[in-house]
């Protein structure tokens, strides 16, 4: 519940006057109103400029530093005034926190400094209002790889793992050129030979000025045959070499087989072996001069080199719809304009349009602004219509471009933010559940104290425990009254939720009501859920019915979700390697979100045994809930 | 020879019809009378309240009480009404495990006593005065008024089930015992049973009062929030 709607709760209970004569119980005694007429002004000093506010205002979150009685070590008696030698500006947005009710992140401030300052006056992070959230979690995500790139760099020249296997080892080599000399060298000499073989089978097609008993010029490739020979081989004995151990180190060699790079080696290389197989067979000659022109598709091995080939080929490849559809829809603009200026072009002399197959060419040069001028149109009105056709081919060209270049785009933050949303999704999903939830168990841990928390609070302050900090009680009893107050006036208990589903169970089963003591131990959790809230929250455990047989205290601290968050190494946006795998690696990989719910006011933790404070801090630890994000 | 001709012709026609429709597509002529719509801007509605002093003559609280209740209040709503959304919204979080919706409507129009659709700061402080600092029979004729929902001076079975209803509806799902539809119907009669003294199937104000006078429980319970503030 936020602390913002505080200030309506004695709205709440004045309309709760409207239950009065529906009750046919008696109410409970109000609670007593301690504190009343302490709302004073309370003067923050950060480094000299002055912020006021209400006391109230920072009691809301008692569980930070300026809401507990940890401010009192900053308070400086000359001045009558709190002290923080901190930074001003960070410390307007983290005061606005406490009159809002919601965190925001300045855009312009660096993620560290506004880390260290949330750290320092205990606001958790995760609790940044949505506006903002995201903003956050990218500046942190840099932040997070940059850290790890400087650790990389440091690292990188002697990295040992000597308990890679030399599989493993070749393996991260051959997609890591950086990761060892070796492997740069490999790379390199790769990345040369290709560009070698790509010119010599360009190099082999020009003419190279007629032989000395030859009356025709012919081509460098046939006159020196041998020459060109020797290094083709060349060349392909490197791509097998380096086929054979990309298949030997691959840790999934079946995938490996089916990945487009392996493809394109294999076209690469396999002209040249069924060329020996066949050479000297004069029927499939034909065939096998087709077959070299395969040889050209070892340009592509150069992807492997550069990484904006490959976001050039996934561009293209997840724009194929809309390139589709673009084709299609020019198809069908060449066909209607084919037919009609084949129609129109009837009646003239001599005219080329003899067909509409014909005519396509026509249209397609006009369309594309080409105008080759190979065919013309005579008659008015086939000038008329190929004008009109002109026109409409460079609207109609011109779409794809900021098409595909928006696509780009997309496709580039896609992978980033698809995720991002999912795990906010959840993580906002799970901190209203909880905040709900923290609110509604608050209330059933104030009942089964019932009239005990005045009389332990009496307790504590003689043992003079002041280790763990006094939240905002008025706010938090006078809401518990609230609700008590309904439960009179309707005749019914709230419970939680695993009590309500046992009691669900029996009433299905038909077995004689629980008793309510019998109710509040720890009910089974394999229960068949005949309540459809519980297949949400597999693994969301109350953390209040856990914890009740022998402990009198009540909870505080409650409803602090965390959960691990998402190992960082692959999200690399950058250029180099890895491009297209984070795409499909985003969608199988256990990401866990971290986040965490501000803590609600909760009743006093009452610790009359002395030195208690490490037990509550390891019932805190338990107290943590995971809810993974698949 | 024909072909050409007729060709011609039609051409023509669909180059005109073509380019008028462009023309009226790049909006530079329209054929209807349809101007573009303006963009009515949803002024929000701003409410300034009146002064302190009057305030304070109109309603038993003090001058500390009504500043502390117009920091809340704007607090929320910063300009300076409510609507009934914004009121089942706030109502709502102070009864997560239910829906509170149903109640906060009945509310909200005991509240709205002008029944312009928002309440304001007068309204709100108004209500409140009589809720925490008014007589035990405002406070009672405050409660008549809420669960009269059509405002005709008879409460009748089917407004007091919907106002029932819309209680236990604050409750939730999970409660114990568990609820069952019959309950607010149960509870409707034994409140008629208590109210309804002369059997006519409705409760009057007078009616009302006076059995709450008698009821000691009732009028103990409309002290309890005496001292809200």
């Amino acid at each position: 519940m936020a602390a913002g709607v505080a200030a309506w709760l004695p709205f709440a209970r004045a309309a709760a006057i409207g239950w009065m004569p529906v009750a046919s119980a008696p109410m409970p005694p109000p609670p007593r109103d301690k504190r009343r007429g302490q709302d004073g002004l309370i003067i923050l000093n950060v480094s000299g400029t002055r912020f006021q506010t209400w006391l109230n205002t920072l009691e809301r979150y008692p569980d930070t530093l300026l809401g507990s009685t940890e401010r009192d070590f900053f308070f400086h008696e000359e001045t009558n005034e709190y002290f923080f030698d901190r930074d001003p500006d960070i410390f307007r947005h983290i005061l606005n926190f406490y009159r809002t009710g919601k965190l925001h992140y300045p855009r312009h401030e660096c993620i560290s400094a506004y880390d260290e300052e949330l750290a320092f006056f205990g606001i958790i992070p995760e609790i940044i209002g949505d506006c903002c959230y995201e903003e956050y979690k990218d500046r942190r995500r840099e932040n997070a790889e940059r850290i790890q790139d400087d650790e990389e760099n440091d690292n990188n020249k002697d990295m040992v793992l000597p308990d890679m296997s030399f599989r493993e080892t070749m393996w991260r080599a051959f997609e890591n050129p950086h990761t060892s000399t070796m492997a740069l060298v490999f790379y390199y000499v790769t990345g040369f030979f290709i560009a070698v073989s790509v010119m010599a089978n360009v190099v082999e097609t020009v003419p190279c000025g007629s032989g000395p008993n030859r009356a025709k010029e012919v081509s460098c490739g046939e006159r020196y045959a041998l020459a060109f020979f020797c290094l083709d081989t060349a060349c392909v004995m490197i791509f097998t070499v380096e086929y054979l151990l990309r298949l030997i180190a691959a840790p999934s060699r079946y995938k490996f087989v089916k990945s487009v790079m392996s493809i394109i080696d294999v076209v690469a290389i396999m002209p040249y072996y069924i060329g020996l197989v066949m050479t000297d067979n004069e029927d499939v000659s034909g065939a096998f001069v087709t077959l070299r022109v395969f040889r050209v598709f070892r340009i592509f091995k150069f992807s492997r080199h550069s990484a904006g080939l490959r976001i050039l080929g996934y561009t293209l490849k997840s724009c194929a719809s809309e390139l589709g559809f673009l084709l299609f829809s020019l198809t069908m603009a060449i066909i209607i304009f084919a037919t009609v200026m084949f129609y129109a072009e009837k009646g003239s002399t001599a005219t080329k349009f003899t067909s509409i197959p014909a005519a396509f060419w026509y249209t397609i040069v006009t369309m594309t602004t080409l105008g080759y001028g190979d065919m013309v149109p005579k008659t008015i009105i086939g000038k008329v219509f190929g004008s009109i056709c002109s026109l409409s081919g460079v609207l109609v060209i011109a779409l794809p471009v900021p098409v595909i270049v928006s696509n780009f785009s997309r496709i580039y933050h896609q992978s980033q933010r698809a995720e991002k949303r999912r795990a906010q999704k959840k993580t906002r999903l799970a901190r209203i559940h909880a905040a709900k939830s923290g609110g509604a168990n608050a209330y059933l841990q104030y009942k089964r104290n019932g009239m005990l928390a005045e009389a332990e609070e009496e307790a504590s302050k003689h043992a003079g425990q002041a280790l763990v900090c006094k939240s905002n009680p008025t706010f938090e009893t006078q809401h518990h009254h609230l609700l008590h107050c309904l439960e009179k006036t309707t005749n019914h208990e709230f419970v939680d939720e695993q009590t309500y589903e046992t009691s669900c169970m029996e009433v299905s089963l038909a077995k004689p009501s629980m008793s309510r003591s019998s109710s509040m131990s720890s009910s089974p959790h394999g229960l068949s859920s005949c309540c459809t809230r519980r297949n949400k929250r597999k693994s969301f455990n109350v953390p209040n019915s856990n914890m009740v047989a022998g402990r009198r205290g009540s909870i505080q601290e409650l409803s602090t979700i965390q959960i691990r968050e998402r190992p960082m190494s692959n999200s690399r946006s950058s250029l180099n390697a890895k491009f297209e795998e984070t795409v499909p690696l985003n969608s199988e990989e256990q990401s866990y979100i971290t986040a965490a719910v501000i803590s609600m006011p909760t009743p006093p933790v009452t610790t009359p045994e002395g030195g208690d404070s490490s037990s509550s801090h390891n019932f805190l630890q338990s107290n943590i809930v995971r809810v993974s994000a698949l | 020879m024909w072909e050409t001709e007729g060709l011609q012709t039609l051409g023509i026609v669909v180059i005109v019809c073509a380019s008028l429709k462009l023309l009226h597509l790049l909006g530079l002529i329209s054929f209807s009378e349809d101007s573009v719509e303006d963009e009515l801007e949803l002024s929000a509605a701003r409410h300034r309240p009146e002064a302190l002093e009057q305030l304070e003559a109109q309603t038993r609280f003090s001058r500390k009480e009504l500043q502390i209740l117009y920091r809340g209040f704007k607090n929320e709503c910063p300009s300076g009404v409510v609507n009934e959304d914004t009121f089942k919204e706030i109502y709502s979080q102070f009864f997560p495990q239910g829906d509170a919706s149903t109640y906060a409507h009945f509310l909200f129009d005991a509240f709205d006593t002008d029944h312009n659709g928002s309440v304001s700061f007068e309204d709100f402080v108004m209500g409140l005065s009589i809720l925490l600092r008014g007589t035990v029979q405002e406070k009672l004729n405050w409660a008549f008024n809420l669960y009269d929902i059509n405002k005709d001076g008879y409460v009748t079975k089917e407004e007091m089930l919907d106002i029932i209803k819309s209680i236990y509806d604050m409750m939730g799902k999970c409660t114990y015992p568990t609820l069952k539809e019959e309950t607010p119907r149960q509870h409707v009669e034994i409140f008629f049973q208590k109210m309804d003294k002369n059997r006519d199937g409705v409760v009057t104000i007078d009616e009302f009062i006076d059995c709450c006078q008698n009821d000691e429980n009732i009028m103990k319970s409309m002290q309890l929030f005496e001292n809200v503030i």
